[in-house]
Order: C-alpha cells, then sequence, then structure tokens
C-alpha cells in the first residue's frame, strides 16, 4: 500500500540526498570535477585557515544556541498556559475556542510570522513609534535592538511564538484524552492542585512535550528564511551560510556548502531519531 | 510489491546519475552568424526564453512592454520573460541541465551579472562567438575596458551588454543641504562620526555587489588610484589591505547600530534611508533617485550624488546558454536590446527601468537617434547626478581576484573582527 508513496519520497529525497552528499565529497561534474574528497569536511574544521573554517564553529554554535532557547522558552510557554488552565478548572480543558485559533496561528507561515514580528518590534517598528509617541523612549532608535541583533533574539522571539501553539496543541490532546478521570481521581484522594499537577499532569504531557520539543528543535535547526530576514550576517545560522557558500561565484565553493547542509541534515536526522524513539515507546507504553 | 518498488527506485537513481543524453532527433543545422538574414528568418516563430531578475514589477512591464510588443510586431517571435527571484537560479538550472545531459535546454538568453557569468564561464555553459556579430554591436565600444571586463571577469565573445550603471549616493534633499555632502572616503568618515549612527553601507558579500563596491572605492581612495587594481597583484593587496581595515574598523562604531549589523541588500537601505533611520543611500541608477521616486521607496526629495572620484562603472550584459533551443530569437533579442530607441527608452524613469545606455552614444550616426538620446539624458532632471559629475568621477572594476579578498576579508577583519 505504501509502495508508490515510497517510491516518490525516496526517489525525489533520496536522489537529491544522494546528490547533496556527493556534492560535498568534491564531486562537481559541471567544472569537470570527479575526484571524491573530503576536502570540503576539513575546510570546516578550525584551524584549517579557509574562510569556511572561520565560520562554521560560530555558526553551529548559533545554530544550537538560537533552536535551544526558542524549544526550551516555547515548551515553558505552553506549560505556562496549561497551568494557568488548570488553575481555573482543575482538569485542564481547553477553554472553549482555543484550538481553532490555535490552528489558525499554525496556518500563518512562518515567513509572515517573522515579517510580521519585524514590523512590530524593529526599532523603526510599531511598538518603538507608539513608545515614542506616548512620550516613553525619547527617539525610536532608543527602542531595544531586537530584530537583526547578534544574539539571534528576534530569531528565538519568531520561532518561541510559532512553536507555544504547536506544543500547546500536542499538550491538549495528549491531556483531552484522559485527564479527566486520573485528576478526579487525584482530588478524591485529596492531592493539592499543584500535587495534581506535579505528579498527574506532567508524567502524562512530558513524552508528547519531549517529542514536540526536539521537532520544534530539529524544525529551526535547519530552518533559512527566518534566520535570513531576521538575522546579522555574523553569527549566521547554518542554513543561511550553507546557501551563502552554495550560492558563491567560484563553483567550487559548492563542496562547502553542501558539507554544512549534509552535516546540518545529519543533525536535524538525529534529533528526530531520537522523538521518534520517544513517540514509539509512549505509544508502546500505553498499547 | 515493497523490494520491487525498492528496485525500481534503485534503477531511477541509477538512470539519474548516468551521463549518456538520450539520443534527440537532429535539429537543422543553425544558420552562420555572418548571416543575419537567415538567423532573423530562423527566428520567425520561435518563443525566446528570457530568464531575469523579476523583483521589480516595473521593470517586467518594461520589458514586456516594451520587447516583448516589439519582438512580435517586427520579428513574429514571442517573448517569454521567466521572471526569477535571483539570476543564480538560471545558473543552478543550467548547471542541472549540463549534469544531466539536456540539449537543447529550456534557456535562450539570461541577463546576467558579473558572478553569475564567472559562474557560468567557469562551467563552460556559454555560447559563444556572437556578440560583435550583431549588427547593432556597431553602437557599442567594444574597446571600453568597463565594457569588456565584467566584474574584471573578460567577457570575450560571450556576452553582449544591455545598459550601464554607477555606483552613487543618494540623500535626502529635504533633510541635507548639498553643500555638506561629503566629497571623499575622508570626509565621509568625518561626517559620520560628526553624526553618530547616521550611515551604513550594505554588507560586501556574493549577491550584494554595491557593498562590495563601496569597500572597492575606498581601497582606490586609500591607495591613490584605480588603475592600479586593473590587474591582480597579490603584494600590492598586502601592501593596502591593512590600512583598507583600518579606515573600515575607524568608520565601524560611527555607523548605524555601530556597525553590528549591516543592510543586506539595496532596498533594505532603501528602507533605513526613507524611515530616517540614516542619511544616505546607494544606488547604481543612471536615473539617480528618479526610479526610486517612481516606484516610491524613497521621498520625492532624494537626490543623488557623488563623490569626486571613485564611483565604480559597469554595464550589465545579456548571455546565452550554449544549449539554447531558441538560439536565433536569442540573437535578435540581443540586438533588439541595443535598438537606439529602445536604449533612450530604457533610461527614462518613467518607463520603469531606468539604467543606463549599453551602446555609446557617439557611435550613432543617424541624426535622429542621437537627438532622441540626448533628449532623453536632457529629461532625467534633478534627481539624477549631472552627467559631467559621474564621468568625472568613473572608474572601471578592479580585478575580479579582488572581489572574494575584500568579501572574505571585510567579513574576518571589519565584521568579525575587534
Amino acid at each position: 500500500m505504501l509502495a508508490p508513496a515510497l517510491v516518490i519520497v525516496g526517489g525525489l529525497f533520496g536522489a537529491s540526498l544522494w546528490y547533496s552528499v556527493l556534492k560535498s565529497l568534491g564531486y562537481l561534474p559541471f567544472i569537470g570535477q570527479f575526484q571524491i574528497t573530503l576536502e570540503a569536511y576539513r575546510n570546516l574544521l578550525p584551524g584549517s585557515g579557509t574562510p569556511a573554517s572561520r565560520e562554521f564553529l560560530p555558526a553551529l554554535g548559533f545554530t544550537l544556541w538560537v533552536s535551544g532557547a526558542a524549544t526550551l522558552l516555547a515548551a515553558a510557554g505552553a506549560l505556562g498556559v496549561v497551568v494557568v488552565g488548570l488553575g481555573r478548572t482543575r482538569a485542564p480543558h481547553a477553554p472553549r475556542g482555543i484550538v481553532p485559533l490555535l490552528n489558525l496561528t499554525l496556518a500563518f507561515p512562518h515567513l509572515v510570522w517573522a515579517v510580521a514580528i519585524a514590523l512590530l518590534l524593529a526599532q523603526s517598528g510599531v511598538l518603538a513609534r507608539v513608545l515614542f509617541q506616548l512620550g516613553l523612549i525619547a527617539t525610536p532608535a532608543d527602542f531595544p535592538v531586537l530584530i537583526r541583533d547578534p544574539y539571534g533574539i528576534g530569531i528565538i522571539i519568531s520561532y518561541t511564538t510559532k512553536l507555544i501553539p504547536f506544543l500547546l496543541l500536542m499538550l491538549l490532546a495528549t491531556l483531552h484524552a484522559q485527564t479527566d478521570d486520573y485528576a478526579a481521581a487525584a482530588a478524591t484522594l485529596g492531592a493539592s492542585r499543584w500535587q495534581t499537577l506535579r505528579y498527574v499532569t506532567l508524567p502524562l504531557v512530558l513524552p508528547a512535550l519531549t517529542a514536540g520539543m526536539l521537532l520544534g528543535f530539529a524544525f529551526v535547526f535547519g530552518a533559512y528564511e527566518v534566520p535570513a530576514l531576521l538575522g546579522v550576517q555574523f553569527p549566521r545560522m547554518l542554513a543561511v551560510l550553507a546557501l551563502d557558500f552554495f550560492r558563491n561565484a567560484d563553483l567550487r565553493s559548492r563542496a562547502e556548502g553542501m558539507a554544512i547542509s549534509v552535516l546540518t541534515g545529519a543533525i536535524v536526522l538525529l534529533v528526530a531519531a531520537v522523538a521518534y524513539a520517544l513517540t514509539a515507546r509512549r505509544t508502546a507504553g500505553h498499547g | 510489491m515493497y523490494q520491487r518498488s525498492l528496485l525500481l527506485l534503485l534503477c531511477l537513481m541509477l538512470a539519474a546519475c548516468s551521463n549518456t543524453p538520450a539520443p534527440l532527433a537532429p535539429l537543422p543545422a543553425p544558420a552562420p552568424l555572418d548571416d543575419w538574414e537567415r538567423i532573423v528568418a530562423d527566428a520567425r516563430g520561435q518563443t525566446v526564453n528570457w530568464y531575469m531578475w523579476g523583483g521589480s514589477e516595473s521593470i517586467n512591464s518594461y520589458v514586456d512592454q516594451f520587447y516583448g510588443t516589439a519582438l512580435q510586431e517586427r520579428y513574429g517571435i514571442t517573448l517569454n520573460r521567466v521572471p526569477v527571484s535571483d539570476a543564480v537560479l538560471a545558473v543552478d538550472q543550467l548547471l542541472s541541465e549540463k549534469e544531466a545531459g539536456i540539449d537543447p535546454g529550456s534557456i535562450d538568453l539570461i541577463w546576467i551579472n558579473g558572478e553569475n557569468f564567472a559562474s557560468l564561464k567557469q562551467a563552460d555553459m556559454l555560447y559563444g562567438g556572437w556578440n560583435q556579430k550583431l549588427p547593432n554591436s556597431v553602437l557599442v565600444d567594444y574597446t571600453n575596458p568597463a565594457l569588456i571586463y565584467d566584474f574584471g571577469v573578460p567577457i570575450e565573445t560571450f556576452e553582449s551588454p544591455w545598459s550601464s550603471a554607477q555606483f552613487q549616493f543618494i540623500y535626502d534633499s529635504a533633510r541635507t543641504d548639498p553643500a555638506d555632502l561629503p566629497r571623499s572616503y575622508a570626509a565621509l568618515l568625518e561626517y559620520a562620526c560628526a553624526n553618530q549612527g547616521r550611515f551604513t553601507y550594505i554588507a560586501p558579500g556574493p549577491g550584494a555587489f554595491q557593498g562590495t563596491r563601496f569597500v572597492k572605492g575606498a581601497l582606490f581612495e586609500l591607495s591613490g588610484g584605480a588603475e592600479q587594481w586593473r590587474n591582480f597583484d597579490q603584494a600590492q593587496w598586502e601592501q593596502w589591505s591593512p590600512q583598507l581595515w583600518a579606515y573600515l574598523n575607524e568608520l565601524k562604531p560611527c555607523l548605524w547600530r555601530t556597525g553590528s549589523a549591516y543592510p543586506a541588500t539595496e532596498y533594505e537601505l532603501h528602507g533605513l534611508f526613507a524611515n530616517r533611520e540614516v542619511d544616505y543611500s546607494i544606488t547604481q541608477s543612471v536615473t539617480g533617485a528618479g526610479a526610486l521616486i517612481a516606484e516610491g521607496a524613497v521621498p520625492e526629495t532624494a537626490r543623488a550624488f557623488v563623490f569626486n572620484d571613485y564611483m565604480i562603472g559597469d554595464y550589465n550584459y545579456v548571455a546565452i546558454p550554449r544549449n539554447a533551443p531558441n538560439r536565433a530569437a536569442a540573437l535578435v533579442l540581443a540586438n533588439l536590446l541595443l535598438e537606439p530607441e529602445f536604449q533612450a527608452a530604457q533610461i527614462l524613469p518613467e518607463n520603469g527601468f531606468g539604467l543606463g545606455y549599453g551602446i555609446d552614444v557617439r557611435k550613432v550616426t543617424d541624426e535622429q537617434d542621437r537627438a532622441t538620446l540626448e533628449a532623453a539624458m536632457d529629461r532625467l532632471g534633478a534627481p539624477a547626478t549631472p552627467p559631467a559629475e559621474l564621468l568625472a568621477a568613473l572608474v572601471p572594476d578592479a580585478a575580479p581576484e579582488y572581489q572574494s579578498l575584500i568579501e572574505e576579508g571585510w567579513r574576518e577583519n571589519v565584521l568579525i573582527g575587534n
């Protein structure tokens, strides 16, 4: 049953993956280069003195920072919403209408979301102008640099706000399925609101939350468009760096661009595999 | 079933890797380049697939309206303008076609910039021998060094010019008195540090040649001339580059965002300028600020100005891929671009293109054509830099080897360093 889909996905995805790996190994037939070497990967190592070596490690660190921070903040935000929900109703049922609302935010493309964030938070943005009009800051330029800042704050804000609804939907789906009974049982046994959260709700949602966080992390780790839009020229995220090498006028640089992409892809795959294993274990555990 | 599909997949991948092109029906021999009448006859009924940057609606409609109509009415050729977000996508497509052995391909003509031209030359994917065979090539000055080098790469017979451009700055006459404008890099440094955060430039790098060009101008001024940079000389680079980085690092703390962030594109800089975050923007247009005013990207009071020297000027070109399916139609279009009537139309801001002449007006012998071309220049008006000032400051680009030295060196020594 799955075979036709597998052929298409495997053919398209597999072939391009195969080409990426080949090109990262210096196989560039369009300039008559057929030799397989690890030179592009070596050029990424610190100390090799190439432009790529100066850029790769900072980009890796920056990418880890942005994806880690965005994921952790989003998880905290999503849990926070669940806790607030708990505070009101004990059993954390989503307030009526919140699921369609969450779905709506998910429907916004990341790019549109990032542009909206930029319009809102840039030094020339809406918020800076409002604060300026209110006399809270002397000039719009006194507004803190949140967009195109060297710490990736703009990128983190964009992904955090986009990931919260995603994680929240996963949490609500888990909670909706069973918490009523467990929460009622805990209440019957005299659990306080905090104890219910700590011993009932959290263990229930943790596998889904972890899997969702890993997926979010993997997504941000390999992302291009938002870092390209809201980032600075240094440090850059891995995908932006890879494309920059790929687009270099010297076609030989494409090997380095592909090497960065392959390494990024490997890390994303690894994280996705862990997320998958966690989900599978959870399903098996409940099965 | 599963195994069979895996096998099929493997076959597909092997097929994709094979380099033997599928046999094609033999094509009739193309007309010799010396026989223009036959080329025009061959081109009739063809569709010319012109790949070009499609990011400006005004340029798109200029192309369709002027060239599209003329091609159809005069030559029976259909123009298929293929907009791409970056000309490098056309390069990617040609490289893929080469790898897959696809000939005829899908691209007949590309509006190309120096970086992509260098890439395609490196990949040996360009059709050559044609540019000076176009009837209108007599209007082009093929002895002008600024024209026969594209970003420092010799164009040889692979490119024909379309239009020209020159580095200029833009200021807002409603905010800045023209008497206060800096007229050199040294004066710019003084201005920037006296007006903290009111200046920035485009980050040099692939795809942002305007920024690279700004840095090259500084190099020319520091070393006292543009001429010595026409040929590559490593020792000379090592002698002057430390001073270049020193200059830019002195400028850095005075820049917008104290030089921690730079606009990545010309339009981003126009945005900062229109927003009054910085005092100057950068353009390459012969209309100065005119075309940008017409687009609404900058205020109506915007005006162009140049330093007294070292304002790099160059040409932009069209090229024909080796595997172009409609080569005759591409040649006719490349020739049409050089017609004096269209050259005169392309510089006027209201027509939406706004780049300078690809031809040399002095070589136009027809009285009426020449009058049209000169009248068009006169109509550019206040937003443009006066032609005499442009010419006085004009220098050609540096040798191509400096391009990546500057871009990588800037990242290492100015952006990342200290």
